[in-house]
């Protein structure tokens, strides 16, 4: 695994829609799990697709096993709501009585960001679980974030629920949940992006806006669809018909672009895996194995 | 899409839905219809793609020299806004509300909320926005583009959502003691400790219900006009001439939000005019294969290599692309190529638009209308 995020509890992985957050999230869980750390994979509030990816049914939004030391979840806003306010509440009974009054339904659903606190809160809950040896449930937990303009609005949950709301159990809840995020030694943000200018110049933006926004640091770059380059200089020069020097012109168009890219995002001064772009049929568990070799170091682009 | 006076395009981030908008506005401006274009993505690059230094809250006009710069010669003008979530919505309740609550509605704490984290209020004020610059009728053809939404639901439902956050039964009910009462600053937990309003504050603490209450009854003021507008611009939404644009990208992942958007419009009774494919890998043509095979040694093996590399991208499209045509049957496909660069100027953006109106085709991708 990439030195920067070995030792840390909790995994963000970010970007703009499209660059492959969820593959990466996917391979990062895989090889997490494989070092024999319990892992757990959440996505949030969208449609399923990790679980799929590793050969298995959707887990939904229980926490399930899909392989040895890893588990999946699809965390969902009124389950979530639920559990909440379970924990803060105690009793079955006073939740139904409360919870599934009109009236109270409707203050839910309007306190700023309450939806997304809670769903953070239960993956954050997640790290503080303990099992019955007092040792963690989840050594780590890793999370598809959504993209670029919503993972900073989730992210800012805890600090505009204490921004807005006095003292009382959620701001509570929420202070600890700002805290264990921009605590570096436990949580490290993974930003993905693709070999192509704009997802770039985001992943950039992102990379600010995070640090002096939500005050979370990036740890690593996953430069995602690399295109190395495949034809020399004498190739490149030989004579070839019109059709295949544009060919050959178009992939070294590519191969310039992700060096370039590459070039700009090391601006960042992180660590940077370039993952090459797999050609497959169907993306499914081989191609996810993979990137995730790429990603452990195992294989060089 | 000639015949609509507002094209709305719409679709998930990250598939060139903004490239789509300035390429409809300008194909009309170059065609004699006057138009303006109204983006949320703070797209910096699509301003310098039009001339502009930047997009601002206010409609700029692309300047002739960006135009003769890429050779074009439009018949008529073309403008550019790009929208400012947090301003708009301030100007909104500057122009509406009451002077006595303007400044007790701008200031609390849920009306920050309300104008920039609630889910919809973006996708509302893109659609305030849309009706006010319809309205006012300068521009012969809006187009607007949509925020990229994570769930299609979020911005057909977005005018409810506000209303619904305004205008709510349960609302009336706690609030009904303060309405009759006349005033602010009546304790909305006059209502008693009551159980019910204890454990909500044990979640929320009973200040954040008295603003919201205070934000409720300053607001109310606005409800009618809210709901009046909701009204209308679902009206224009599925007027004759409105029609939308739903952008992809070929990824699988992409399809299915195309199919699932695509089913709602249809459903809200709104009128798709086209799905726009965007970057399609059009296959190898069968001439290159020939060309190859009469090459020897590590080129020829490099070059098959390329060619089967992009083969397969070229048919893991097509597949997507004739899903894709089962499903929105009978709405228009469009197919615009993958370029080798970014769209990033007018002639560009132009090139763009020959896909979109049929002058030009990807080749060997199926019949495409």
């Amino acid at each position: 695994m990439i030195e920067a995020l070995s030792d840390k509890r909790l995994l963000i992985v970010t970007g703009k829609g499209g660059v492959g957050k969820t593959t990466v999230a996917a391979a990062l869980a895989l090889d997490s799990a494989r070092r024999g750390l319990r892992t757990l994979v959440c996505e949030v509030n969208t449609r399923e697709r990790i679980a799929p990816l590793l050969g298995r049914p959707e887990a939904g939004a229980e926490v399930t096993s899909v392989e040895e030391n890893l588990w999946a979840v699809n965390v969902r806003p009124e389950p979530a709501m639920r559990e909440y306010a379970l924990m803060v509440l105690k009793f079955e009974s006073i939740y139904s009585a409360v919870f599934e009054n009109r009236v109270v339904r409707y203050f839910l659903r309007f306190i700023p960001s309450l939806q997304e606190l809670v769903l953070l809160g239960k993956i954050l809950y997640h790290l503080k679980e303990k099992r019955s040896d007092g040792s963690f449930r989840f050594d780590r937990v890793i999370i598809d974030a959504p993209a670029t303009g919503h993972a900073i609005t989730f992210f800012s949950v805890p600090q505009v629920i204490l921004d807005t709301v006095p003292p009382g159990a959620m701001a509570t809840d929420a202070a600890w949940m700002r805290d264990f995020l921009v605590d570096r030694a436990m949580t490290a943000v993974v930003l993905v992006s693709l070999p192509e200018e704009l997802p770039v110049n985001e992943t950039l933006e992102l990379h600010r806006q995070l640090s002096e926004r939500v005050h979370v640091t990036s740890a690593a770059v996953v430069l995602n669809g690399f295109i190395p380059r495949r034809f020399d200089d004498a190739e490149r020069a030989s004579e070839l018909s019109p059709g295949l020097q544009d060919v050959v012109r178009a992939h070294e168009l590519r191969a310039a672009l992700s060096v370039s890219c590459q070039k700009t995002l090391s601006t960042l001064g992180l660590p940077l895996v370039p993952v090459p772009r797999i050609f497959t049929d169907e993306f499914g568990r081989g191609a996810l194995e993979q990137v995730a070799s790429h990603l452990t170091g195992a294989a060089r682009p | 899409m000639n015949d609509a006076d507002v094209l709305v395009t719409v679709g998930s981030g990250g598939v060139g839905k903004t490239t789509v908008a300035a390429t409809l506005a300008l194909r009309a401006a170059m065609e004699g219809q006057g138009s303006m274009v109204c983006t949320i993505d703070p797209a910096r690059r699509l301003a310098n793609a039009l001339g502009l230094e930047a997009l601002g809250n206010k409609e700029a006009k692309i300047p002739d020299e960006a135009f003769a710069k890429a050779g074009l010669l439009p018949r008529a003008t073309m403008h550019a806004m790009m929208l400012d979530m947090k301003r708009s919505w301030d100007e909104l309740v500057e122009r509406r509300a009451p002077p006595d609550k303007r400044e007790k509605i701008l200031s609390n704490r849920f009306y920050q909320a309300l104008s920039t984290a609630l889910a919809g209020s973006q996708e509302y004020i893109a659609m305030e926005k849309m009706w006010e610059l319809h309205e006012q009728g300068r521009y012969p053809l809006l187009v607007v583009d949509t925020p990229p939404t994570a769930h299609a639901l979020d911005f057909l439902d977005a005018p409810n959502r506000i209303l619904d956050f305004l205008d709510n039964d349960a609302a009336k009910w706690l609030l009904a003691p303060a309405l009759a009462a006349g005033k602010f600053g009546l304790k909305l937990f006059n209502l008693g400790g009551s159980y019910v309003a204890k454990t909500i504050s044990r979640f929320t603490g009973t200040e954040t219900l008295q603003q919201l209450a205070d934000f409720m009854l300053n607001i109310t003021s606005l409800t009618e006009s809210f709901r009046e507008r909701a009204h209308q611009v679902r009206g224009l939404l599925q007027s004759p001439s409105t029609a939308f644009v739903l952008v992809t990208a070929p990824m699988p992942e992409r399809l299915d939000e195309a199919v699932y958007f695509h089913t709602l419009l249809q459903q809200n009774k709104m009128r798709v005019a086209a799905v726009v494919v965007n970057r399609v890998h059009a296959p190898v043509p069968d001439a290159l294969w020939g060309e190859v095979a009469r090459l020897s040694g590590p080129l020829q093996a490099k070059l098959e290599q390329t060619l089967k590399e992009n083969d397969r991208l070229a048919e893991q499209d097509a597949r997507g692309i004739q899903r894709l045509r089962e499903l929105c049957a009978p709405t228009p496909l469009v197919l615009v190529p993958r370029f080798e660069l970014d769209v990033h100027d007018l002639k560009a953006v132009w090139e763009t638009s020959r896909y979109l109106w049929g002058d030009a085709t990807v080749e060997g991708v199926g019949p495409v209308r």
